[in-house]
């Protein structure tokens, strides 16, 4: 379980997370719900210490990060995180020689799932196949939690229904997954747990199917009573 | 297999009706072999754990049962699926008459109607499902 | 110690294109300009001799003999060296830099690499330090090249052999690039060691509070010269002619090793407690 305890943040003097609190468990998908610039980014950076927090205090499995959590949780930012000249094998390689977590053979099924070739070089890929790769050497670790950054934003929307396929396969089942989103309505159906963000704080949890048995509602719905208030 | 989900609706609860719906009709044979869970999740398109919810109520319901390792299958009890059969037309007709009680029509009037309708309707309501 | 290996095979691939071409610069330049200046004095020699019927020994008086400090003196010899220091000290900002920046983000995986984020910083350290030697090194073997090699472009007469301490000394700065002993190479190897893990931590402070950063950055190495000078400025200043030279060097290496390990020390905390991608 990733456990986020009253965590605060500040850039400069602008405050910008004000005390978020959250749970996510192995086997759920828990998904980050906010606008644009209310943190979310900023909060999956501080789990995976890219980020100083001022306060509060993160834990994975009971334990703050240290270099060996990278072998156990794994962040997929928005941004690729390979060299540009390198060419998908080199990537692939780079990451089989630091990690031992490093599941070739899922690598390769996830290659061929999503049609790229090993020989292009990443600065070549179009924008879509760009998120692939980034999610490609993501999901290719035997990792226990992963967590993914908007994962849908700015692709056309035949590469957003292959990704939205990796969230109903085996490649996700048994981890615990966070993701980040401000447009909630696509995949409302794939998350268990919704978590919702507003002027830097928590201001809703729940399970999603919990919020449809007992009060007839969906994610959108919740979004809206929250935006009304 | 495709299921337009509503979002308001647990989605566990969706999946289950639609099995229901599969077995009264008979499109599920019983005893047949059913799609294991993270199939049935990546062909929905649904979260593996929404399957695994639906699948343990529809064995605890009795709708399906599991030998083991073996895939999960149609229940073979005729009672059952007669009862789930049942189930589902007494759902039809309860949303029936709540619907059409307050136009306050007779039931003499009601009931050529639907014979009527069901006549009309019939081819096309093999290929619906 | 296999991941900074790794780390350290990694940095010194990315730098590679770069090297080479630094030392066939290098090579070219030295060797071809040896060659032009030693044709052009021996032209000018012709020219006094034979053209305007002057002795030898006046010409040598007027230009003087012929030795590899003509070369070591030119624009050949100097500018790729030249070249080459300012390119490594480009290079330490790049090479943290270049990982921010552009299509590049390549830090985020540095930093979620799982090993200590330490050996980053000391495979780029390592890195740099290689590079160095290695021209430092390749200027050594061009020297002897172009001892040999003069021999065979300017005859004995106009020629006044430089023994290798000699070329060495020729060239202003290379005491300090080659030094005579290997305490002098201790000193001198060891303080830019210093010197670089002190502008790599100035680099993260940076890194972690940015604008700001620049100040504290600044601030930082200002406090680590003065550490390390403190011993001279306290023997000037308080204590005059109290320390042997030797005592002094001692109390200068403790000096430079407390400012090397305070700016690991410092760095390694920027890095897992301060950095920011």
């Amino acid at each position: 379980m990733i456990e986020v305890r009253e965590i605060t943040k500040r850039f400069g003097r602008k405050e910008v997370l004000k005390g978020v609190s959250f749970t996510a468990e192995k086997g759920e998908i828990t998904c980050l719900i906010g606008v644009n610039g209310v943190g979310k980014t900023t909060i999956m950076n501080a789990i995976m210490n890219l980020t100083p927090i001022q306060s509060g205090e993160i834990l994975i499995d009971g334990q703050k990060i240290n270099k060996r959590s990278y072998e156990k949780i794994m962040f997929i930012p928005d941004a690729i995180t390979m060299l540009p000249q390198m060419t998908i094998q080199q990537a692939m390689q780079f990451m089989d020689d630091f990690y031992e977590s490093w599941n070739e053979k899922r690598a390769k099924e996830l290659l061929d799932f999503f049609k790229l070739e090993e020989g292009n070089k990443i600065s070549n890929l179009s924008k879509g196949n760009t998120a692939k790769i980034n999610l490609l050497l993501g999901l290719a670790l035997d990792v226990d939690y992963l967590l993914m950054d908007e994962p849908f934003s700015g692709i056309d929307i035949f590469s957003r229904e292959q990704i939205a396929d990796v969230f109903t396969s085996h490649l996700v089942e048994d981890r615990g997954v966070i993701i980040t989103t401000h447009e909630i309505s696509d995949i409302e159906h794939l998350i268990d747990k919704a978590v919702i963000l507003n002027d830097g704080t928590v201001v809703k949890s729940f399970y999603t199917e919990e919020m449809r048995e007992k009060e007839g509602k969906s994610v959108i719905d919740v979004l809206r009573e929250v935006h009304l208030q | 297999m495709n299921i337009t989900f509503n979002k308001r609706d647990p989605l566990y609860v969706q999946v289950i009706r639609y099995f229901k719906e599969q077995i009264a009709t008979g499109a599920f044979e019983p005893g047949e072999e059913i799609p294991s869970r993270r199939e049935l999740a990546s062909k929905l398109k649904i979260n593996p754990n929404t399957a695994q919810r639906a699948y343990k109520e529809m064995e605890e319901e009795g709708l399906i049962y599991t030998e083991g390792n073996n895939p999960s299958k149609v229940t073979k009890d005729i009672e059952k699926i007669a009862s789930v059969r049942q189930e589902m037309i007494m759902e039809a007709v309860d949303a029936f008459v709540h619907a059409i009680r307050p136009i306050n029509v007779s039931l003499d009037e009601v009931v050529g109607l639907i014979e009527a309708k069901l006549n009309e309707e019939q081819p096309e309501q093999e290929g619906r499902k | 110690m296999i991941n900074f290996l790794k780390l350290l095979r990694f940095e010194l691939d990315r730098f590679f294109k770069l090297y080479v071409v630094l030392i066939v610069v290098t090579i070219v330049s030295q060797l071809a300009g040896l060659v032009i200046i030693s044709k052009l004095y021996m032209r000018r020699a012709r020219e006094e001799i034979v053209v305007n019927q002057n002795s030898m020994e006046s010409f040598l008086e007027t230009y003087g003999q012929f030795s590899l400090a003509n070369l070591t003196h030119s624009l050949w010899f100097v500018g790729p060296i030249a070249l080459c220091i300012v390119s490594l000290l480009i290079y330490v900002f790049f090479i943290w830099y270049r990982d921010w920046f552009g299509k590049n983000t390549f830090i985020y995986r540095l930093l979620m690499l799982p090993t200590e984020r330490l050996n980053v910083y000391l495979a780029k350290a390592m890195t740099i330090f290689t590079m160095v030697l290695g021209l430092v090194s390749l200027q050594i073997v061009l020297i002897y090249l172009e001892m040999n090699l003069v021999r065979l472009l300017v005859p004995r007469d106009f020629r006044l052999d430089l023994p290798i301490q000699g070329v060495i000394h020729s060239f202003d700065y290379f005491y300090i690039l080659i030094p005579n002993s290997f305490i002098g190479f201790l000193i001198s190897y060891g303080t830019g060691l210093m010197a670089l893990f002190v502008l790599f931590t100035a680099i993260l402070i940076e890194r972690s509070y940015r604008l700001k950063g620049v100040f504290i950055g600044g601030l930082y190495v200002t406090a680590s010269f003065l550490v390390f000078i403190s011993p001279l400025l306290l023997s000037e200043i308080f204590l005059p002619r109290f320390f042997y030279p030797t005592e002094m060097i001692l109390l200068e290496v403790f000096a430079g090793l407390i400012v090397m390990a305070g700016a690991i020390w410092l760095g390694h905390y920027l890095l897992n407690k301060k950095i920011r991608v």
